[in-house]
């Protein structure tokens, strides 16, 4: 459960996700580290209880791509959005889609599987911020409060910045090749993630984890190490990095926790 | 088509010119139907026309492209096409093959797409070779756009799909979102995880091997315990599954919800009897 932050706390705690996005924007660095990036900071900054993006796959669906806790049960709420949602909708429309009371009996009948689902899982206020670029929209930020109350002005203003630096972040540059960087970007994206979630099973066997400790050690072995997430996933997959390595890192934490 | 089959068969019914027709490939209209005529070809490996082939030929309609072509490859750098939807594209490939650089390369290489929708405009700087190759080479025939894209599940890279068009424009999003579920279905004949597995309707689009539901992501977390487990690539530790799977007479995502919730030890998956 997330506090809203002090003023002193939140400031600084901006001023810290300024400097680290525009780190990574100017370093050579991947899509899925920024992505991570915000949704961690989303919940700090923001006071709410748990973030997650989705991306289009391009294929007429969306797919979780970065989630502020890897709990199972928290992924499957935001994948559960591929087929109904607030997020869903604010693919669709380009809208933020704002939800002050999952528990209302409108809710219910708009999102009959998700909204009580998440009421289940103890959030009461949802708010899905689209990323837009142009007249296109590539996905959407989605914040779950436990709180009733979806987000307001100045927190909305941000969160709206935070979606927009994810877009930024996925396309890294403006071009003529707009479109087709942005099929290469989210395909990619896309299949770092699965490498990831097999690297995530790779460390939880060998290390008798839980599925979402094994992500933390992950995420913890690329600080240390200043590399990406997707390329520690990869050389796990491809047996040139040791499970063993990586769990050697289990009791460290980063200086971002 | 019809005209000339009923030359050929003359006296036959409209079911009988029906079944000629689907068995000598009349052009398919929608992805659910290439999907449908590859089952067909699985089932039958001894018809003329191999799955492959049969989806490089669909591009062409499917996704208003003017050839296509499925290559496999491994990390040493051997590569085999598989089908090549025309001389042209034929050509690009073995282009490829003595070059050592091009389109396909790249995708397969990088696990990234690579989409020239203009290939005078764009610049080639990872295979500038090949690209002054293609003008000489392929006088009379010209290739103003490629779209590769690598065939992988994961870090497990089997291969490339390329597709080429003689007049420069990008894929639009319908024909991309095609593209996509194409080598979704392309990817499933060489990786082999089987469609219909989030209770989607089988009549429905093919499953994407980059799809995070609850329980293909529970497939990929079970890849990754038994490439742990055995020391094993991707494409292995999901052959392992979907045996095991077979022989128990169990869906593939159930055994892997099992292997996650710890139901089932990855150990009990070793040995070719899984």
């Amino acid at each position: 459960m997330s506090d809203v932050p002090s003023a002193a706390a939140r400031e600084s705690a901006l001023i810290g996700t300024f400097a680290d996005l525009v780190d990574t924007m100017v370093d050579d660095f991947d899509a899925v580290d920024l992505l991570h990036l915000l949704v961690e900071r989303s919940v700090q900054l923001l006071g709410v209880a748990a973030a997650g993006l989705m991306i289009a796959d391009q294929r007429g669906s969306m797919q979780v791509v970065a989630a502020s806790s890897e709990h199972a049960r928290l992924l499957e709420l935001f994948q559960l959005q591929a087929a109904q949602g607030p997020c869903l909708d604010a693919f669709h429309t380009g809208q933020p889609v704002l939800v002050n009371d999952l528990d209302a009996v409108a809710m219910t009948e708009r999102w009959p599987v998700f909204a009580p689902e998440a009421v289940r899982s103890g959030y009461l206020s949802v708010s899905a911020i689209p990323m837009r670029l142009r007249l296109e929209t590539i996905g959407a930020l989605n914040l779950f409060s436990t709180r009733p109350g979806a987000l307001t002005d100045p927190d909305l203003r941000l969160a709206q910045s935070l979606a927009h630096a994810a877009t930024i972040g996925i396309l890294q540059e403006r071009t003529l090749r707009r479109h087709e960087i942005l099929t290469e970007q989210l395909q990619t994206a896309l299949n770092n993630r699965v490498i990831i979630e097999q690297a995530k099973g790779m460390l939880a066997h060998a290390g008798k984890l839980p599925l979402d400790e094994a992500f933390t050690t992950l995420r913890n072995y690329s600080r240390h190490h200043q590399s990406r997430m997707s390329d520690v996933a990869t050389a796990l997959t491809t047996q040139t990095l040791e499970p063993r390595e990586v769990l050697a890192h289990r009791g460290t934490r980063s200086t971002t926790e | 088509m019809a005209a000339e089959i009923r030359g050929r068969h003359p006296g036959m019914t409209f079911v009988g010119r029906w079944w000629v027709r689907m068995l000598h490939g009349a052009p398919i209209r929608s992805v659910a139907a290439l999907q449908t005529a590859l089952a067909v070809r699985l089932s039958d490996v001894a018809a003329p026309g191999g799955p492959f082939q049969v989806l490089c030929d669909a591009c062409q309609s499917l996704l208003a492209v003017d050839g296509a072509s499925v290559t496999i490859s491994n990390a040493t750098g051997t590569r085999e096409t598989l089908c090549a939807s025309n001389q042209t594209i034929a050509l690009l490939e073995q282009l490829e093959y003595t070059l050592g650089e091009g389109p396909a390369h790249q995708a397969y290489t990088t696990g990234r797409p690579v989409l020239i929708s203009d290939l005078d405009a764009d610049g080639t700087p990872e295979w500038p070779t090949l690209a002054s190759s293609l003008a000489s080479s392929l006088a009379g025939t010209s290739i103003a756009a490629i779209f590769a894209f690598p065939l992988q599940y994961g870090s497990a890279r089997a291969g490339t799909l390329m597709l080429y068009r003689a007049t420069a424009g990008r894929l639009s999003a319908e024909h991309l979102a095609n593209a996509l579920q194409i080598v979704d279905l392309a990817t499933g004949l060489l990786i082999g995880l089987p469609d219909g597995m989030d209770g989607a309707s089988r009549d429905g689009p093919p499953n994407s091997y980059i799809s995070l539901a609850p329980a293909r992501g529970r497939v990929h977390q079970a890849t990754g315990m038994l490439m742990a487990e055995f020391t094993i690539p991707a494409d292995q530790a999901l052959s392992r599954l979907r045996g095991h799977a077979f022989a128990t007479g169990r869906l593939i995502d159930d055994v892997a919800a099992d292997l996650v919730a710890s139901r089932l030890r990855p150990s009990d998956l070793g040995g070719l009897g899984g």
